[in-house]
């Protein structure tokens, strides 16, 4: 699979937005804060930095933007993930846990 | 079609929506750090440190959508300028050629635009037709007031009908300053039903067009600004129009136009008579229009009309003529513009023809370049530029290009249409309206970039081969095929152009060479109309006594005559089949128009014609109430055969007035020198001067400008405020051809530029066969080919290619140039010497553009060919 910027950084927070809309639809400071409540807080998104990259991804036709009334009655645009993103998490999920393993495992050899 | 603002608009929607997405998620924010306990106050700006940079992340989605595109497109014609800076010719060649053609057809449509595509100055246009009878009396359909007043009482098919006078001069007194205008007599409602309101005042009421009526005027809207300073006041003021008072009750708008495309000066109600006599109502003409009912088309109101028309016809047109009369509906633009119709889309399809030979060319060039640039697409290829990316740059240069050479295009067209503009005949329909407005840069624009997609698609195409990398050449058989048909395209097309250019310039020849009839050389012309003020009978007779006395006398002025018109202009006509000849039986009964007019006896000698039978009039008849008739060659043969017409008598109105024929004058070109039609003569007595215009002749050694003084002051003599028009017969009779003149100009010059392309393209193709097979020539060479042979092979190829362009060019030509036969004048459109003349021209061409690189095939050094890479 090819990918536009093989940036590292680039990849995980890629990764962290798809893993944050697989459950649910939700929007840029949903996703935000999801982030840092199921890591505990060892992870936080710099929060504009994520529009860029919502919207490279929308644009990639991993996600579907759409304008909608969120519970509290408030407008927001909400995310989901598309057919493509699912894939691609799928895909990316699998990376990421073989390079941690791998990571782990040539921290443990020395 | 979106314009670029919607476009903008559309973007401004989108960049907005981004805006609102980073607001909502400051604000979510804010309320979270509200929820927490920090204060209001604080939570707002809270959010926004924790957010970063906003503008800064907004332009970074910005980024995303715009800067990829962008990007690219950049990057593309960066890519472009750099291709050409590196074989700067073929980008020059590629740009002049554009420009040409890009600038002719853009200069074309601005002239032909008004006439054939641009709406008429009326709100919907397409419902204004129109209407009357069509005979051989005039060239456009007229009514006449009694059948006028039937129709318009009876018809139910049309919204409004309306009808004018035939335009007349006039004179206004307004102050102390008299001046001479063109007025117009039109219906109550005229305004109404083309759609047009009174630019201040008020329209016309019917109880101003009722039958004495107190007068009054609407002027229009130059006169208003010009005569009266723009002085709204004048509304409700009275000014003098042929000596009696009429209110001003109104300005026409701004370019306001007559329905046949006259200016008027001044509008007044026509006061139509129904209570006067059918037979004066039916001898007093009009021109009517329409505007029609939504959906109701012109075929349909015609038939609708028909039953009216066959009716009022056999009330109102004399018997005789009743089987020339058609009835005729049409819409306006038909009507405004049907004479100048068919040269105005020659012309425009000629001067499309002209941008597709120079797509052709450019195309042809763009093909060579890309073969030499095989290898650099082929690189570009392989280290991974997509097969749309590639297209995408090659369309982005030929878009530079066409650009390029569009925006020179345009100065070439500014240039070209004042010369056009300058070079028109008079006349010509909204010539002077040409200009670089904004349609017509829309159609520069259209144009150029319609081209660049033709002669960008070709090496677009061209698909890019990984053997190419290798350097090796390949043949590509399928390329050079498509580049010879291009070849084998634009002859074709020029042969089409060159035919009918020839053909354009053998029939202005014949006009030019065909005898006149008369000689113009050394004759003057002096025209006068009468002023109202001579009208009645008694007063026009005495002034036209007095003028001739005065004229005959002025010293040098050799031969002299009056008449009411001359050649080539048409006369009065009269129908054939009202003549009677003493002792025979009656004419046929649809001969047509007879030409006629009144003239003194000097006619013949002052003019030149000879009198090939019989005798001239003579001055003593004058007197008499004699009234002879002299014949024109053609109506003599017409009438009588063989037999001899002198002293026959001749009956002209089916009047029972019979007169003698006491000669026979040569036939003379009229009506636009293109026909002899049959005409006579009367003598135009010496108390009777039922014309109110009338025309001096001047046979004369005297240098014209010496002359026009003479006249003009011994005109003055008599009447010092009638307006006198002096030309050389020369002059007139020049008048008439300049149209011919101007369309054969050119229809030549683009067909020049044609085979100039043509040539081009021809050499082009050849050259670089030439190069490719340099190596292939030179094993020939060494195995033993003389140059003569390679020559020939080269040649033999040019020729083929050069053939099945010729035959296609000409089956062409045979089908277009059939289109353009009412142009044409006695030549008839299969002209055989016109396509020999334009096959020679273009087979001649060929062999010069296959004669050089030919020679450069068979200079090469087979040594030098075989060591070559």
């Amino acid at each position: 699979m090819e990918m536009k910027r093989s940036d590292h950084l680039q990849n995980t927070l890629e990764l962290l937005i798809l893993k944050s809309l697989q459950h649910r639809p939700n929007h840029g400071f949903g996703i935000a804060t999801h982030v840092q409540q199921a890591s505990e807080g060892l992870l936080r998104v710099e929060e504009g930095s994520l529009y860029p990259a919502l919207h490279r991804m929308e644009k990639e036709k991993l996600i579907k933007g759409e304008w909608r009334t969120t519970e509290n009655g408030r407008k927001a645009r909400l995310y989901a993930l598309t057919a493509a993103g699912r894939k691609r998490l799928e895909h990316a999920v699998s990376n990421w846990t073989s390079t941690v393993k791998g990571v782990r495992k040539l921290l443990r050899f020395a | 079609m979106k314009t670029p603002w919607e476009w903008f608009r559309r973007w401004r929607g989108r960049e907005s929506e981004w805006q609102d997405e980073l607001d909502t998620h400051l604000a979510m924010r804010a309320e979270r750090n509200r929820a927490e306990g920090i204060p209001a106050n604080e939570a707002h700006l809270a959010a926004r440190r924790q957010f970063g940079n906003r503008l800064r992340t907004l332009e970074d989605v910005r980024s995303v959508h715009v800067g990829k595109w962008l990007d690219d497109f950049l990057q593309d014609v960066r890519l472009a300028l750099r291709a050409f800076r590196k074989s700067p010719t073929v980008a020059v060649v590629a740009i002049v050629t554009i420009a040409i053609g890009v600038g002719a057809s853009t200069a074309i449509f601005g002239v032909v635009d008004p006439l054939l595509f641009r709406s008429l100055p009326y709100p919907h246009d397409d419902q204004l037709v129109s209407i009357g009878y069509f005979g051989p009396v005039d060239n456009n359909e007229f009514n006449v007031v009694s059948s006028y007043l039937d129709w318009r009482r009876r018809q139910g098919v049309f919204q409004g009908l309306t009808s004018m006078r035939p335009g007349a001069q006039c004179d206004l007194l307004a102050g102390q300053t008299p001046s001479r205008v063109t007025c117009y007599f039109v219906e109550a409602n005229f305004l109404s039903v083309l759609g047009i309101a009174p630019a201040l005042g008020h329209d016309f009421t019917r109880e101003d067009d009722q039958p004495h009526a107190p007068p009054v005027v609407l002027l229009s809207f130059p006169l208003w600004r010009n005569g009266f300073g723009g002085d709204p006041r004048i509304i409700g003021q009275s000014v003098i129009v042929d000596d009696q008072p009429v209110r001003v009750i109104g300005v026409l708008p701004k370019g306001f136009e007559m329905p046949q495309a006259g200016l008027p000066d001044l509008l007044m109600p026509e006061q139509l008579d129904a209570t006067r006599p059918r037979a004066a109502n039916s001898s007093s003409f009009l021109r009517t229009f329409a505007r029609l009912r939504v959906g109701v088309s012109i075929e349909q109101a015609r038939a609708r009309m028909l039953p009216l028309f066959e009716q009022t016809v056999q009330l109102d047109v004399p018997k005789e003529l009743r089987s020339e009369v058609r009835f005729v509906v049409r819409s306006l633009r038909d009507r405004q513009i049907h004479e100048v119709k068919l040269a105005s889309w020659m012309l425009f399809g000629a001067v499309l023809a002209l941008l597709l030979l120079v797509c052709a060319n450019v195309a042809n060039l763009l093909l060579a370049r890309a073969a030499a640039r095989r290898r650099e697409m082929a690189v570009r290829a392989a280290i991974g530029a997509g097969r749309g990316r590639l297209i995408r740059q090659t369309l982005t240069e030929s878009l530079v290009l066409a650009l390029t050479g569009g925006l020179a295009g345009c100065g070439f067209a500014w240039g070209l249409m004042r010369a056009l503009v300058a070079m028109a005949p008079e006349g010509l329909l909204r010539v002077e309206r040409t200009g670089l407005d904004r349609r017509v840069l829309l159609f520069a624009l259209a144009a150029s970039i319609v081209g660049a997609l033709l002669f960008g698609m070709a090496p677009a195409l061209e698909r890019p081969r990984a053997e190419s990398l290798a350097g090796a050449r390949v043949a590509g058989a399928s390329r050079t095929l498509s580049r010879r048909m291009l070849v084998a395209a634009q002859v074709a097309i020029s042969l089409v152009l060159l035919t009918g250019a020839f053909l354009f310039l053998r029939s202005f020849w014949k006009l030019r060479s065909e005898p006149l009839g008369f000689e113009p050389e050394h004759v003057v012309t002096a025209s006068f109309t009468l002023r109202p003020q001579h009208r009645p009978a008694g007063a026009q007779s005495a002034f036209f006594h007095q003028l001739e006395t005065r004229l005959q006398s002025i010293p040098g002025g050799g031969f002299f005559a009056l008449s009411d018109s001359i050649p080539p202009r048409g006369s009065q006509g009269r129908p054939y089949s009202n003549l009677r000849i003493a002792g025979h039986p009656p004419v046929a009964a649809d001969g047509g128009m007879v030409e006629f007019r009144w003239v003194t006896p000097g006619y013949f000698r002052a003019m030149g014609i000879p009198i090939v039978a019989g005798r001239p009039f003579e001055e003593g008849e004058r007197a008499s109430g004699e009234s002879p008739v002299i014949l024109s060659a053609t109506l003599a043969r017409r009438l009588f055969g063989s037999e001899n017409p002198i002293g026959q008598q001749i009956d002209l109105d089916a009047a029972g007035r019979w007169r003698p024929i006491v000669g026979v004058a040569a036939d003379t070109r009229n009506n636009g020198l293109t026909e002899t039609d049959p005409e006579y003569y009367r003598l135009r007595m010496a108390n009777l001067s039922p014309q109110l215009g009338a025309v001096a002749l001047f046979r004369t050694s005297l240098p014209p400008a010496a002359l026009a003084h003479w006249i003009r002051e011994e005109v003055a003599q008599v009447d010092p405020s009638l307006p006198v028009t002096i030309d050389t017969l020369e002059q007139r009779v020049d008048r008439f051809r300049e149209q011919p003149r101007f369309v054969a100009a050119l229809v030549a010059l683009f067909a020049g530029f044609g085979v100039l392309l043509a040539a081009v393209g021809l050499y082009g193709v050849l050259s670089f066969l030439v190069a490719q097979q340099t190596q292939e020539i030179g094993v020939r060479m060494a195995l033993g080919a003389r140059p003569r042979d390679i020559a020939a092979h080269i040649q033999a190829y040019a020729g083929m290619w050069t053939a099945v362009g010729v035959a296609t060019g000409v089956v062409c030509s045979l089908a277009v140039t059939r289109i353009v036969k009412g142009l044409l004048f006695g030549v008839t459109p299969d002209d055989p010497w016109s396509l020999i003349a334009a096959v020679a021209v273009l087979t001649l061409t060929a062999a010069i553009a296959a004669w050089i690189p030919s020679r450069r095939a068979a200079r090469v050094d087979p040594m030098v060919a075989l060591r070559y890479e």
